[in-house]
């Protein structure tokens, strides 16, 4: 069987699976009854370990509007397709949630953008050549945000978890962030301190890790990555608000969701549900991104040549 | 082993201890009796969970320096160089002579050589004694983090038998072991890219670095570091200073992600110019 003919059939399994498990990340609760985790000598679940993030699930349910390119096959006659495009990806063949989309509220699995985001976002990436405030953070090697660097980015998708007492923490491969929660109550810091990936807050409840992040700055973007779609770059205000929940249902796996809310960029709340897998011999390499960032320069004199030449013309 | 032999080892052993303890210039001297007031974790261990910092200017200078006045004539006081003792053991570093000489010239170019100017990653040992905070995270089982303020560094400290590291980094590879209440960090993969200090000190891809975490007191690590690199250095050398405990009421890393500080420096004559841009005034650099 072609390569092509196998991720053809895949998907069309992938289609029928979502029609009938739809609901699958709303038995998480369920799941965890099932299995009792580890616990840490401090008496937290056990959620240490190398975990990745590969899914070969769309962000979000495609739609005929969007950009063409970014999807692939035509199964259901709409012309809207199956899947991300085959480059957004480099593991077509593994973790698969068995939805649509990682986007699982709203129903129609589409993020509520408002156009005026939408605008800007558009704006910006017409413009990368003009001002690297143009690019994503992560282009920048600023950060790919939270809850942006836990979406998939088809890369660099390693991540561990370190536990201990009063914390947890979570070390990312892809721009090598090290994100320190603490568990102690504590309030959050005061609003003039913005941050890029807003104040983190943990507390567990039954075996699920919640996190409640506020704080951040509004020169960030909800998601960096092309794998994210049309959410990539869209911007996100100081009053974005973020509740992350992290429940170990298995052995090998935690089922991580996280609603996002920023009344200022979307219309309504809205939440991604998403498999983190244990890979005990994934290797995290250092990602070490500003030191070797040859994009920003390079588009931005691409920019100023282009500039230069459509002068030269003019002169002419 | 024969009996003769024994012995001649013995009183090498010793003597290098002797010499140790000589030229210890500073700080907790080596093999003092452990306080029992030192942390330590459910299994025995040290618990050097916290945020830690160094007070103390070895980032500008890991040897002997005096105040001077800073890099921006219109900064008057502020980023003048504070004055400081060396942290290096004997105050030599025992550069080979070529490697004497591009130090100099590093030091004389501090600003278009140093690493830190770009916000690039700081490498060991210098992420520990960089003028920010750092969080150890020691886990119930294994492994332990350290997470650095500047730049938003960190390394996992894997415990145990590991790998050679299959790439050269700027945070190397970091292997960990208890000696009694030390903290043993096995150091390699370093890449050649990063600098000890702002005064132009460096090393090669050769580069070995062994460092000691000792716990003193609840509140203060004796840290020492051998430094290893035959590329650049005649001999091994040391450093070695204490870390202090942030004791502030709710303290925690805060961000300190530079990058976007550097992006005018580095890209600004890239920007496309809308007319509206507000013209920086010009600095004056007494270095280069």
């Amino acid at each position: 069987m072609s390569l092509a003919l196998a991720a053809l059939v895949t998907a069309a399994a992938l289609v029928a699976a979502a029609s009938q498990e739809q609901t699958a990340p709303a038995n998480t609760a369920e799941l965890a009854k099932n299995w009792t985790p580890p616990r840490t000598p401090d008496g937290q679940p056990d959620l240490q370990g190398i975990w990745t993030n590969y899914t070969s699930t769309p962000f979000e349910v495609p739609d005929k509007s969007d950009t063409p390119e970014l999807y692939s096959g035509d199964l259901d006659g709409t012309g809207r397709g199956t899947g991300p495009a085959a480059f957004l990806t480099d593991s077509s063949d593994r973790q698969l949630t068995k939805t649509t989309s990682l986007v699982v509220d709203p129903p129609n699995g589409r993020v509520p953008i408002m156009p005026w985001a939408e605008e800007r976002r558009n704006y910006k990436l017409a413009h990368v050549q003009d001002d690297w405030e143009n690019h994503t953070p992560w282009e920048r090697c600023i950060t790919r945000g939270v809850p942006g660097g836990l979406f998939p980015a088809g890369y660099g998708s390693g991540y561990q978890i370190l536990q201990s007492p009063g914390y947890v923490a979570i070390v990312y491969e892809m721009i090598h962030e090290a994100r320190i929660i603490p568990l102690d109550g504590r309030p959050h810091v005061g609003a003039s301190v913005r941050l890029w990936n807003g104040d983190s807050r943990g507390h567990w409840e039954g075996n699920t890790l919640v996190v409640d992040i506020t704080g951040y700055n509004d020169k960030g973007t909800v998601a960096t990555n092309v794998a994210t779609q049309r959410v990539r770059a869209i911007p996100q205000s100081e009053e974005l608000h973020v509740v992350e929940r992290f429940t170990r249902v298995d052995e090998n796996t935690i089922n991580y969701d996280v609603v996002v809310d920023d009344p200022r960029v979307f219309t309504s709340p809205w939440k991604v549900a998403m498999p983190l897998r244990r890979e005990p011999d994934y290797q995290l390499f250092e990602y070490a991104c500003h030191e070797g960032n040859h994009a920003v320069p390079n588009t931005l004199s691409a920019g100023r040549a282009r500039d230069k030449a459509a002068r030269g013309a003019k002169a002419q | 082993m024969q009996n003769w032999l024994k012995g001649a080892v013995i009183a090498l052993v010793s003597a290098a201890g002797t010499l140790a303890i000589s030229q210890t210039i500073r700080g907790p001297v080596e093999g003092r009796t452990p306080d029992t007031r030192v942390l330590r974790t459910a299994d025995g261990k040290p618990n050097l969970n916290g945020i830690w910092q160094v007070v103390g200017s070895a980032n500008w200078n890991l040897q002997d320096h005096q105040a001077r006045t800073g890099p921006v004539l219109e900064l008057g006081a502020i980023l003048a160089v504070p004055a400081g003792l060396s942290v290096v053991e004997g105050n030599e570093i025992p550069y080979q002579p070529w490697a004497a000489a591009r130090q100099k010239e590093n030091y004389e170019n501090w600003l278009s050589r140093d690493p830190e100017v770009k916000c690039y990653l700081p490498g060991l040992p210098r992420a520990t004694y960089m003028p920010y905070p750092f969080q150890i995270l020691q886990t119930g089982n294994n492994d332990i983090l350290m997470a650095y303020e500047y730049a938003s560094a960190s390394r996992v400290i894997k415990m145990g038998k590991v790998e050679p590291p299959p790439v050269d980094t700027w945070m190397g590879q970091s292997a960990g072991r208890w000696e009694g209440d030390t903290l043993v960090v096995d150091v390699t993969g370093l890449n050649d890219q990063t600098w000890f200090d702002r005064a132009g000190n460096f090393h090669s891809e050769a580069l070995h670095v062994v460092e000691r975490f000792t716990p003193v007191s609840p509140d203060l690590l004796d840290y020492q570091v051998t430094i290893e690199d035959p590329k650049v250095f005649t001999r091994p050398w040391k450093i070695q200073m204490p870390l202090y405990r942030r004791q502030d009421k709710g303290a925690q890393l805060l961000e300190f992600k530079c990058v976007e500080f550097v992006e005018e420096m580095m890209y600004g004559d890239l920007r496309k110019k809308t007319g509206k841009e507000k013209p920086f005034r010009a600095a004056r650099l007494r270095w280069p």
